[in-house]
């Protein structure tokens, strides 16, 4: 799995992966993220992270360059991903989840089969983007793909549960969506007043665990419960 | 240099006004768009201007009608759109650099030519910095943009540098329809009809224009599919599957699944950032830079 480099404008360019993505690939892009950080941040902007990319933002044109070439004869070994799952209380009630009648009918599920189909994984957070604090989840179940709605809700409110094309995330904030809404979270996805504002990092799994609405009214806790798997 | 604080008040604030720096670089790893000034060759222009440090906060105005007070002395710059200034209600005739005794009343009128205006301070207006940028954003600052009668803050320095050369307000680079842009990640997956019609057709600014991004009027028809969702930047240039091609800008989300077409020159960003509604554009393609 190694990466090729890809240069989009003098200053900034992308590690290319075309597998798929995967927990093995994420372990790849992680141990060069690591890598990078670690050997060039005096000659970086910034760096971000997607599925099959590693974007690279250099402060001139000879530090890139100077990378591509290195690159070329660097091959490192991945890292072991984090055993960090993360619990995350959802209320899967048709009150939070008005989506989940319409997508279990179309699938031709109950609506307990679609609960048991989305808490049944844990998934993996592969990075942040979209929305402050929105992590891109792999490992939703084929049974659930859904495409897009055709028409966007105005305002899905912060800690809904949604589901949408191959993806399955949470919505930090309030925020125009095209996700199917099955389901909301008690717990706080982004906290702009700490110096860390997210409480999950890429690598770490994410568990979702059914909660009842009276459950949901009660939860006090703004963050997740974390257990070593 | 001893320092007295002191305090602008927004008279009358025209509707999109914010703070903005060089961009919130450290809130992107946790999905947080950049953000920054829209156009940071004025920006630095302006800073520059005022021996600024590189990232000092300035205000960026979209719209004419900015009625400011300013409670203490100051030295102030302007870059960018060009618009008339008074002080005290006398028209300016150089308004690059500007000297401001306490209580001066400094007003800007209607955009003669450009989209964005940067009235910087010396020493840069002073918030508090959150991931080490002062940038407006929603939900990420409180608050998230600048209104009539709020107050800015900022350092008055009673010695400061005297005002040398007058320096020459320049609009024209930004006047020319012409944009550089490179070939984006995805370029190669578009067809050779495609990318003939990229490079050759006139764009025009539509009205979905904004800090995140710049929707152009022209479809290029398209087929392909959404792709894995990957990092986007200010610059980047995305087609949608209903064929529309949309230039990232600022406030962009931090990851996108549209393909990738083009990348704007740091220059072209500037430049399509002074763009109004309705003004052509064309890609002028860049040859892909060779790495390594």
């Amino acid at each position: 799995m190694k990466p090729s480099y890809q240069a989009l404008s003098p200053i900034l360019g992308e590690l290319v992966w075309n597998q798929s993505p995967s927990d093995e690939l994420l372990g790849y892009q992680l141990a060069y993220l690591t890598h990078i950080q670690n050997q060039y941040s005096s000659d970086l902007v910034e760096v971000r992270q997607g599925f099959t990319r590693l974007s690279l933002v250099w402060k001139h044109l000879p530090n890139q360059q100077e990378f591509a070439r290195i690159l070329k004869d660097t091959l490192l070994d991945p890292i072991k991903l984090p055993d960090t799952v993360w619990e995350v209380p959802v209320c899967y009630d048709p009150v939070f989840g008005h989506d989940l009648a319409p997508l279990a009918e179309s699938k031709n599920l109950s609506l307990a089969e679609v609960v048991q189909l989305h808490t049944a994984p844990s998934y993996r957070i592969h990075f942040f983007g979209f929305l402050p604090g929105f992590f891109y989840l792999n490992g939703l179940s084929s049974k659930l793909f859904a495409p897009r709605k055709d028409t966007p809700s105005l305002a899905v409110p912060p800690g809904s549960v949604a589901i949408g094309g191959s993806q399955t995330g949470v919505y930090p904030m309030q925020s125009p969506g095209g996700w199917h809404i099955i389901g909301r979270s008690p717990l706080t996805f982004f906290d702009p007043k700490k110096p860390m504002p997210v409480w999950a990092k890429p690598g770490d799994q994410i568990q979702f665990v059914p909660i009842s609405v009276s459950q949901f009214d009660n939860w006090k806790e703004q963050l997740p419960k974390s257990v070593q798997k | 240099m001893s320092q007295v604080k002191g305090k602008a008040v927004l008279l009358r604030c025209p509707q999109g006004s914010s703070l903005q720096d060089e961009g919130r670089m450290l809130g992107t790893q946790f999905g947080i768009p950049s953000s920054g000034a829209m156009d940071q060759l004025s920006y630095r222009w302006a800073n520059h201007l005022l021996q600024n440090k590189n990232n000092a906060l300035a205000l960026e105005m979209a719209q004419p009608g900015l009625k400011i007070q300013f409670e203490q002395a100051c030295k102030i710059s302007l870059a960018g759109a060009r618009v008339v200034v008074k002080l005290n209600q006398e028209t300016l005739t150089n308004p690059a650099i500007i000297s401001i005794a306490a209580a001066d009343i400094l007003e800007v009128g209607g955009f003669q030519s450009g989209s964005r205006l940067y009235l910087c301070i010396q020493g840069g207006f002073q918030v508090d910095q959150f991931l080490g940028s002062g940038s407006d954003f929603e939900s990420v600052t409180f608050p998230s943009k600048r209104s009539t009668n709020d107050c800015l803050s900022y350092f008055s320095f009673p010695q400061s540098f005297p005002i040398g050369a007058k320096p020459k307000w320049g609009t024209t680079w930004f006047e020319s329809a012409e944009i550089k842009a490179y070939p984006g990640a995805d370029w190669s997956l578009l067809s050779a009809e495609q990318q003939h019609q990229i490079q050759t057709s006139t764009f025009h600014l539509s009205k979905f224009s904004n800090r995140m991004g710049i929707q152009l009027e022209e479809l290029i028809p398209n087929q392909l599919e959404d792709l894995p969702t990957n990092p986007v930047f200010p610059g980047t240039v995305q087609l949608t599957p209903g064929g529309r091609v949309i230039v990232l800008m600022r406030d962009a989300g931090v990851t996108g699944g549209y393909p990738r077409i083009l990348h704007l020159s740091e220059e072209g960003q500037s430049q399509l950032a002074q763009k109004k509604v309705g003004e052509p554009i064309r890609f002028q393609l860049m040859e892909s830079i060779a790495a390594g």
